[in-house]
């Protein structure tokens, strides 16, 4: 059985087919469950926000508009914010908050993963022409899905510098990859 | 927060849209973007253009199976749950693509590695134009090297650790057709070092390698003790 490009099934979601979210979850659940679990870091979260992610899926797929996205990105980004919707009702609590950068979540291999494209590549080399103040709150943003407040207390610094670095951070780094 | 309260100028707009991407709004603010969503179609297209630049770091994350049962409870929860489709087999967990990729040697990237920290590990300036990771035996990444343009190579340590006794690292390399490395010297503990080498000229394909020494290093033009890590330069990713 080839697999069914996610473009396509989200069009089909979106006139209703709901044999194609079946489908889409099938293809995509393993990765999706591993993005909403670097977030929250506990599965049983996870499974919620995927829930959720799933239905907002179902709500949404109309609004996906393949001219303007790659569909693979637009689900991790229902994903990514179902999980930090939760970790809100949560109050952003996370079972393991070690200050070091690249804990459990982040792991290791991740290494392996940065070889597979060259889009990581080409973001890495911008992320990495930032300056390490504007680069580190983007990533504890991104990545461990922390919040402007959170970021403001990981790093010791006012709320206002956070904002105006992670802004600037993204204003630059826009401007690297355009 | 109602959409009227997401700016009109454009700067803002498109600032407002790379904060919700990236997740760092707090939830009054999250839920206005949301809320504008549904029908400001240019704020759409800011953030699925801004979705589109962050995404790769999605690979970040590790696959990982939900629990099963988890499409139950989905198509339970779905308006009008009771139309349930025909049960189908569950495709099998697709392979990362990645896997099978890194295990070589020819490791064309750096650094996002070992979590964030290699982002801590790289200077900004200049691009590298040559780069490998150095992997241990066990084909775990433990440096990262990177050669400039003017033919400088540049090592940092994933993760440093000291080392027992008085032993040290010395680092070589052996370009493509050479029958014996160069010493490119011993590395401080601080696992960092950046060296210009002289005599040969990093270049694709090129080996590095770092071997366990003896106290000062080997003086007979070739590694005496093990060689603990071993890559090859390969173009790097940046155009």
């Amino acid at each position: 059985m080839t697999e069914t490009p996610v473009a396509e099934l989200l069009a089909r979601i979106a006139a209703g087919d709901r044999a194609a979210l079946r489908l889409l979850y099938q293809a995509e659940a393993t990765r999706l469950f591993g993005l909403a679990n670097a977030i929250l870091r506990d599965r049983d979260a996870a499974a919620d926000a995927l829930q959720d992610a799933f239905l907002r899926v179902a709500q949404r797929a109309q609004q996906f508009d393949a001219s303007r996205g790659e569909a693979g990105a637009w689900l991790g980004g229902i994903v990514r914010h179902a999980a930090l919707d939760q970790a809100r009702r949560r109050g952003r609590e996370r079972p393991s908050d070690d200050p070091a950068l690249g804990d459990a979540a982040v792991a290791p291999e991740a290494l392996e993963k940065v070889l597979a494209g060259e889009d990581l590549k080409r973001l890495h080399w911008c992320l990495a022409t930032l300056e390490e103040k504007y680069r580190r709150g983007i990533l504890l943003a991104f990545v461990q899905g922390l919040s402007h407040a959170q970021i403001s207390d990981r790093l010791h610094l006012p709320l206002g510098t956070v904002k105006a670095w992670i802004r600037r951070g993204l204003l630059q780094l826009r401007g690297c990859l355009t | 927060m109602s959409p009227t309260e997401i700016p009109t100028d454009p700067v803002e707009r498109e600032g407002l849209a790379a904060e919700y991407v990236l997740g760092s709004l707090d939830a009054r603010d999250n839920a206005a973007v949301e809320a504008a969503l549904a029908t400001d179609a240019a704020l759409r297209a800011d953030v699925a253009a801004w979705e589109a630049r962050l995404a790769p770091l999605h690979a970040l994350a590790l696959p990982e199976a939900p629990p099963p049962g988890l499409w139950d409870r989905i198509e339970a929860a779905l308006p009008g749950a009771a139309t349930a489709m025909p049960a189908a087999t569950p495709a099998p967990a697709p392979r990362p693509a990645w896997l099978g990729l890194w295990r070589g040697w020819a490791l064309g990237a750096s650094a996002v590695a070992a979590g964030l920290a290699g982002f801590i590990l790289l200077q900004p300036a200049p691009a590298p134009r040559l780069m490998t990771v150095l992997l241990t035996q066990r084909d775990a990444p433990a440096w990262t090297v990177e050669a400039d343009a003017r033919g400088a190579l540049r090592l940092a340590a994933l993760n440093p650790r000291p080392l027992e006794g008085d032993r040290v690292l010395q680092l070589w390399a052996l370009p493509e057709g050479a029958t014996a490395p160069t010493s490119l010297g011993l590395i401080p503990a601080s696992g960092q070092i950046t060296v210009t080498p002289q005599g040969v000229r990093p270049q694709p394909g090129m080996l590095i390698e770092i071997s366990l020494e003896a106290p000062g290093g080997s003086t007979t033009g070739r590694p005496t003790g093990p060689v603990l890590f071993i890559g090859r330069l390969s173009a790097a990713g940046a155009s």
